[in-house]
């Protein structure tokens, strides 16, 4: 048993230096192959990319320095902000149908029910289409001479004949987010059940034997108990929409009049169609600042008064 | 020794061979999608008469500038390329291209070749592409849906008055038919269709060599009006609002529109695909009558740096015979040859003649900013056309293209 002892002394001071830098160095040499990952395929191109800002850039020919000049020609870029600004509209209104949806849908889900498994599957579904074959999809089911919906609305007597949904802003824009509300409500679903599964029941029949009624416990303490996953599924869905693309490319093609040009859209059809790579870049740029500082006030206006 | 001697003669009939592949030359082609009717065709008779031998890849059509772009960026480009015919100042103004300049004026016929693909190909006084294909753009008229409107069929018109007038006859038999037709939401297919109009009535898109767009014109207001009335009238399908060129051809071979303006490529289309579909070719009309096409097709391009120019010239000149451009016509391109053009498409259907003399006064646009003024589905040309076809603001939203493309030009000049 004496071998055992701990030695007095000097020597433990050391050992344990010793033993905190072995640890730190454990530590780096396990993170390091993330840390590599984050350095090869983030920090790197996003120097690149801020370096390429700086320069014209043309897909043909050859790149030329030009300090910043990139970024003062794009505050005169009226495109540019109409589409930001479209954006920005269209990621509140998505965000907010989403959650009307998946909220209910997770409270639904959780209680255990005869089907509820089947639901659950049923409501996650459309979360495994990719965003393009659940595009177009939707673009044949908006087609206006062999759509579904231009047909059901001319047959029920809807509307007189069969109409263009595409051909006007405000059906367009409609369309797709409730193409994005069905493919996406799903997958906040399961992130809130999460949540709501991660609140004990001790907490909730506590308060049932207060007498509190099942919306004081919603608000008192379902609400406040998810905030740390209210705030997840925000970010998750704030993000994903501020940089939509795809939906709008495939099934309204920026249109109509180039009102559904998201900012991601913009910043392609410079890129890859102006080809104006240098331009391109300045723009993905400004559209990351604004995103960092967007996720940044989301995170501080969803966290707990005692910290997160 | 038998054995030894049997090994030494394969080592020497390998060797032979190995030695005349060697002398023989492999060359790469790219070529779009839509050329898949005739370039395998014109390639692979090339091959079996010469020596220099050329590889041909097809690249989808959307894809290709931003391809070659990039492989030519990488230093992977192919040999040759047949490029729409657009894209040349933006490729030559990049120093992507080899100057053809003296190559091309040895050629004994080079003042017969189509001047609409000679234009696009001249970048700055030197010539840099050279004529591949061609596609000029017509007006289809359906005989038999003119017939059951009590027009005669055999009569094409001739102003824009004639065609809104039969365009709603024809309009008028209902049941899902409608009077014309064209893609309202597709730059590139009204620039193919729309402009000519307003060339045929004297006015021009760009001027000052490709420096000032021109757009707000009295031709322009004009030729707006008339597409304008024909869909206030109904005349033309809701699908026409939001067709980005995907239905361009599809809504005429349906047997359920009257007229449409559109690419040559449909004749050779319609005679095989749809032989239901009695139609007739005329040329796209000014205002008050006069005629104009938009010259389309692809340029043979060489890509810089490669010494390719003497087996550049061994394939244009059999392009350039009466066999190649036979061949091009048989495929449903049309000849890039004006002294051989009647030949080569004698022993089709006759109303390729009609369109091969479209071809000769085709025009194009010539900038290296056409992609961003015109073509680009997000570009001021598309979302204008749009505006005013379908929209309230005409004046408005002219004065903003006309605006925005005058700035792209700018910031480029």
């Amino acid at each position: 048993m004496t071998s055992l002892q701990q030695p007095t002394g000097a020597q433990p001071v050391r050992r344990r230096n010793n033993r905190s830098r072995r640890n730190q160095l454990a530590g780096l040499l396990f993170v390091a192959p993330a840390l590599i990952l984050v350095l090869i395929f983030f920090v790197i191109p996003l120097g690149m990319a801020f370096w390429m800002s700086l320069h014209n850039w043309p897909l043909l020919g050859k790149p030329r320095f030009i300090w910043f000049d990139n970024y003062s020609r794009l505050l005169q870029d009226a495109q540019f902000w109409i589409s930001l600004r479209f954006t920005v509209y269209y990621t509140v209104i998505v965000t907010i149908a989403i959650f009307a949806v998946a909220f209910p849908l997770a409270l639904y889900a959780e209680r255990s029910r005869p089907l509820t498994k089947l639901y659950r599957t049923a409501f996650f579904l459309p979360v495994v289409v990719g965003f393009g074959s659940a595009s177009l999809l939707w673009a044949w089911l908006l087609d206006v001479d062999s759509g579904l919906f231009s047909y059901v609305f001319a047959y029920s007597g809807l509307t007189e004949k069969r109409i263009n949904l595409l051909a006007d802003f405000d059906t367009t824009f409609w369309s797709i987010v409730v193409m994005v509300v069905w493919k996406t409500a799903g997958f906040n679903m399961i992130i809130l059940l999460t949540g709501l599964q991660g609140i004990s029941t001790e907490v909730q029949e506590a308060a049932r034997m207060d007498g509190a009624s099942s919306w004081q416990r919603f608000r008192r303490i379902t609400l406040p108990l998810m905030r740390r996953t209210i705030a997840l599924a925000l970010i998750l869905s704030v993000s994903g929409s501020m940089l939509a693309f795809d939906q709008f490319y495939i099934i309204a093609d920026g249109g109509p009049q180039n009102r559904t040009v998201t900012a991601v859209y913009w910043i392609f059809s410079q890129s890859f169609m102006s080809f104006r790579l240098g331009y391109g870049a300045a723009l993905s740029m400004v559209l990351l600042v604004i995103l960092v500082i967007i996720s940044v006030v989301q995170l501080r206006l969803l966290r707990n008064p005692e910290g997160m | 020794m038998k054995l030894l001697k049997i090994a030494a003669l394969a080592a020497t009939i390998v060797g032979a061979l190995s030695s005349s592949a060697l002398a023989q030359q492999k060359l790469t082609m790219w070529s779009r999608s839509t050329s898949e009717a005739f370039m395998p065709t014109l390639i692979k008779a090339f091959n079996e008469k010469h020596k220099t031998q050329i590889e041909l890849q097809i690249v989808p059509s959307t894809e290709m500038v931003q391809k070659y772009a990039t492989a030519a960026a990488g230093g992977s480009a192919p040999d040759f390329v047949a490029l729409d015919l657009v894209y040349g100042p933006a490729f030559a103004k990049s120093g992507v291209l080899e100057d053809l300049t003296d190559m091309a004026k040895s050629l004994p016929y080079f003042d017969q070749l189509s001047k609409a693909h000679l234009g696009t190909g001249t970048y700055e006084g030197r010539i840099y592409a050279l004529p591949m294909s061609a596609d000029a753009s017509v007006l289809l008229w359906n005989k038999k849906l003119f017939k059951q409107a009590g027009l005669d069929p055999n009569k094409a018109p001739t102003t824009w008055a004639e065609i809104e007038t039969a365009a709603g006859k024809v309009n008028a038999l209902g049941n899902g038919i409608n009077g014309f037709y064209f893609a309202g939401a597709c730059g590139g297919c009204n620039a193919f269709t729309f402009m000519p109009l307003i060339w045929a009535s004297g006015g021009d898109i760009l001027v000052d060599n490709g420096k000032r767009a021109n757009i707000d014109s009295p031709q322009m207001h004009d030729a707006i009006n008339f597409y304008r009335s024909m869909v206030a009238k109904g005349y033309v399908p809701e699908s026409a609002k939001t067709d980005s060129g995907k239905n361009f051809f599809g809504g005429f071979a349906t047997d359920k529109i009257g007229l449409s303006p559109i690419g040559a490529f449909a004749i050779g289309n319609l005679v095989k695909n749809y032989p239901t579909v009695e139609f007739g070719v005329t040329f796209l009309p000014g205002k008050d009558g006069g005629k104009a096409s938009f010259g389309g097709g692809d340029n043979f391009v060489v890509t810089a740096g490669r010494d390719n120019l003497k087996a550049a010239k061994e394939f244009l000149d059999f392009v350039y015979s009466l066999e190649g451009q036979t061949l091009l016509a048989k495929g449903g391109s049309l000849p890039t040859r004006a002294d051989v053009a009647t030949e080569a498409v004698k022993s089709l259907d006759e109303r390729y003649q009609i369109a091969t003399e479209a071809m000769k006064i085709g025009r194009t646009p010539s900038s290296p900013f056409y992609n961003d003024i015109i073509n680009s589905s997000t570009g001021p040309w598309k979302q204008m056309l749009n505006e005013v076809f379908f929209g309230n603001d005409v004046k408005g939203s002219v004065a903003k293209a006309q605006a925005s493309m005058q700035s792209i030009l700018d910031a480029a000049n």
